[in-house]
């Protein structure tokens, strides 16, 4: 198995002790339905290093794409992802997703999966399961959901992303996230505020929508905690 | 050739319908009069009548009303065809068991191309006496004939002695029958009887060229037809699959497991026929034969011609899954079949080649899950040759899609084109959203989506996207811009409709959401 997959964004690595954990199950929460596109990029963001010679399974209950939309091939683009690499299967049920989850993720030709809900619990015991067959086959698994959940975790991180503003001079900038880390198997949490870099492919630090005008040493502003 | 005549469709689907136990429908006696009645022109008129009621001297053709009068007992039920087509199609089914090649011979009739295939009953009669006793058992009244061609095999099912045989003396067998044997119309019957032509025989040795003359080439058609003379081919009910393995069981069988093993084994046999051609299997059907008659067919695709025996045991034991309790072996399966109705050149397998491995078990994992979840569920993006957002990418069925699906003639035009960013999901169809714009062809100052109200704090755009103005289902042009709201959400809204137009009695521009950016 391979090691970490850094972010290149040395507070984020430290924190998860040098990156992104590959054969684990990562959950990318969105603060509320709206967001989910924002939670989607993000998670696309994180997978794109690793995502670029591996198939990647975009598995989505049906329901959340007539509600959500579904991926866009030009748009998936900008964030790394060729779109000739994805794999959509949309499903019924959430048994289903869990089902075709755990196909792909033990499949060693799958080098990411996205598994994407809308609101509602999710069985502990499936995503044990989950995090088992990723540990098999290394492949890295996002859970995606439309609203924070309530449930315990076992997943290796949990992140509560959402949109903010990123206005440069009355027109939207580069994506801009908002991501909280609320669990980590390494202990130490945080808040950041991020931007996607489409020219580097990777986030960087972003610096605050608002005009700083505080001393260049207090940057509490990049701690959104 | 084999002419199956279900002689008393109608009244046998009627009587089965009201489960009257079969081995004591045929003693007569007891059996009622059973009558099917349908309006021919302005009468209720019998089409079809049971063997009772045609011993009271009934037929079809009668008046309902005369036919009440003579017989007041009688039972009379409305035709339907529709029922009468679907029986005729599951029999046809189920005869796919002594042969691939079935034909549907409407109303009531079935032909079975047995050239071939009675060896494996042990014969010719082995495979009629097994018919019969199956036909029977199902309680239908039926009449069977062989011959060497359709046209003779149709003229002794129905006119000609039960059961007959005739190979290489279809002369002699049709000689002594009615002209009507010979499938021509009533009309042309009528005719050449009114000239004294009534058996085929009669008509053999006419003169040809007059016959014709008067009759229309018709008539020497169906002859040289019925005699071998001319070919005349079966157009079978389902196509031919290529390859073919099946399997009886002198003990009925019936737990999953035990079909899978089944799908394994003939899937290896075919493995040596499919080898030996090059070729590779795209799509797969597995046929069940019950015992009591009902045919299941479970049909797979594949996404790379297959051949190994494992692969495709794989793909049964995921559509057995998806059945569940659709799956119902009743009293077991008696007859097993494994088709290969789509066949394509593969090539042989190549051992260490870096990325094959992976390329084919990914092929497995699509495969898998299609099987399961359905084809159409299993998807892959693929960009297609338009510039109208909702047409610019199809998606389709993984296992049809291979290549790089239009991306690199995407990427490239990405690059010339210098395209404005595209959103990351897209909706279905552009929901009708309620916006206030400050200028007519100005991005909105506020919007309403969903009953939720979002403030514009920054817009780009217009990037206008014409519509396909070639076709009268085009749509008005269309401004897109990309808006934030308060709250840092990303929006791809656009404007249908331009105001400029307004004045040549354009309808009035309407602001629509078509998708959200990350």
């Amino acid at each position: 198995m391979s090691g970490p997959l850094p972010l290149g964004i040395p507070a984020i690595d430290e924190v998860l002790r040098g990156g992104l954990l590959p054969g684990a199950l990562h959950e990318i929460a969105a603060p509320g339905e709206p967001h989910i596109a924002a939670a989607a990029g993000f998670a696309l963001g994180l997978a794109g290093h690793d995502g670029k010679r591996r198939t990647v399974f975009w598995i989505v209950e049906e329901i959340a794409i007539a509600e959500n939309g579904a991926p866009h091939g030009a748009g998936l683009y900008a964030f790394g992802l060729a779109p000739e690499r994805l794999v959509m299967v949309s499903v019924a049920h959430r048994r289903d997703l869990l089902w075709a989850m755990e196909e792909a993720l033990r499949s060693r030709a799958v080098g990411v999966v996205f598994g994407e809900m809308r609101g509602g619990r999710i069985d502990e015991v499936a995503v044990r399961r989950l995090s088992l067959a990723a540990a098999d086959s290394g492949a890295l698994a996002f859970l995606l959901r439309a609203t924070p959940p309530s449930d315990a975790s076992t997943a290796a991180t949990r992140w509560i992303v959402g949109a903010v503003p990123s206005v440069i001079s009355q027109c939207p900038g580069a994506p801009r996230f908002v991501a909280h880390l609320v669990r980590n198997r390494y202990g130490p949490l945080g808040s950041w505020i991020l931007e996607w870099s489409d020219s580097d492919e990777r986030f960087i630090l972003a610096t605050h929508a608002q005009p700083v005008a505080a001393p260049a040493l207090n940057r509490s502003h990049r701690q959104v905690a | 050739m084999l002419s199956l005549w279900l002689r008393r469709l109608s009244t046998d689907r009627i009587a089965r319908l009201h489960k009257v136990s079969p081995p004591f429908r045929n003693a007569g006696r007891g059996e009622r009069a059973l009558v099917v009645t349908g309006r021919r022109g302005n009468a209720e008129v019998l089409t079809a009548i049971n063997d009772s009621a045609e011993r009271l001297g009934l037929a079809p053709g009668f008046a309902l009303a005369q036919a009440r009068a003579m017989h007041p007992g009688i039972d009379a039920a409305p035709e339907d065809a529709g029922a009468d087509a679907a029986l005729l199609e599951s029999i046809a089914d189920w005869c796919l068991r002594y042969t691939p090649l079935v034909a549907c011979d409407s109303p009531d009739g079935l032909l079975l191309d047995i050239s071939g295939c009675a060896h494996l009953y042990g014969g010719e009669r082995e495979l009629v006496a097994d018919l019969s006793g199956r036909l029977e058992d199902a309680g239908f009244a039926y009449s069977l004939a062989i011959a060497g061609t359709i046209g003779a095999a149709w003229a002794a099912a129905r006119y000609g002695e039960p059961a007959s045989y005739a190979g290489g003396e279809e002369l002699a067998l049709l000689a002594p029958l009615p002209l009507s044997a010979l499938r021509l119309p009533p009309a042309t019957v009528a005719g050449l009887a009114r000239v004294g032509l009534k058996r085929i025989g009669d008509i053999v040795d006419l003169p040809r060229a007059p016959l014709t003359a008067r009759f229309g080439s018709e008539v020497l058609r169906q002859l040289d037809r019925a005699l071998s003379y001319e070919q005349e081919p079966l157009t079978p009910r389902l196509p031919v699959a290529p390859y073919v393995a099946e399997q009886r069981f002198p003990e009925p069988i019936a737990r999953k497991e035990d079909v899978l093993a089944i799908t394994a084994r003939l899937a290896r046999r075919l493995q040596f026929a499919l080898e030996r051609r090059g070729d590779g299997a795209r799509r797969i059907e597995l046929t069940l034969f019950r015992a009591d008659g009902v045919v299941r067919r479970i049909a797979a695709g594949t996404s790379r011609p297959l051949r190994n025996p494992d692969d495709i045991r794989a793909l049964f034991v995921e559509r057995l899954a998806a059945l569940c309790d659709a799956f119902d072996p009743g009293f077991g399966f008696d007859m097993a079949r494994l088709s290969v109705i789509v066949a394509e050149p593969c090539p042989s397998e190549q051992i260490g080649i870096v990325g094959g491995e992976d390329a084919a078990e990914l092929c497995r994992l699509v495969d898998r899950l299609s099987a399961r979840l359905d084809a159409r569920r299993v998807r892959r993006l693929t960009a297609q040759d338009s510039h109208i957002p909702e047409l610019a990418e199809a998606v389709l069925p993984a296992q049809v899609v291979n290549g790089d699906a239009g991306w690199n003639a995407f990427r490239q035009y990405r690059e010339q084109a210098n395209l404005p960013p595209r959103p990351l999901r897209l909706l279905a169809r552009p929901e009708p959203i309620e916006a206030v714009a400050e200028v007519p062809d100005g991005p909105p100052l506020r919007f309403r989506w969903r009953r939720a109200l979002h403030e514009v704090i920054a817009a780009e755009g217009p990037e206008r996207i014409e519509g396909a103005w070639w076709s009268e289902h085009g749509g008005p042009a269309r401004d897109y811009f990309r808006v934030e709201d308060k709250s840092g959400l990303r929006f791809w809204l656009f404007r249908a409709g331009l105001y400029r137009d307004l004045a040549q009695g354009a309808a009035a521009p309407s602001w629509f959401l078509h998708g959200t950016f990350a």
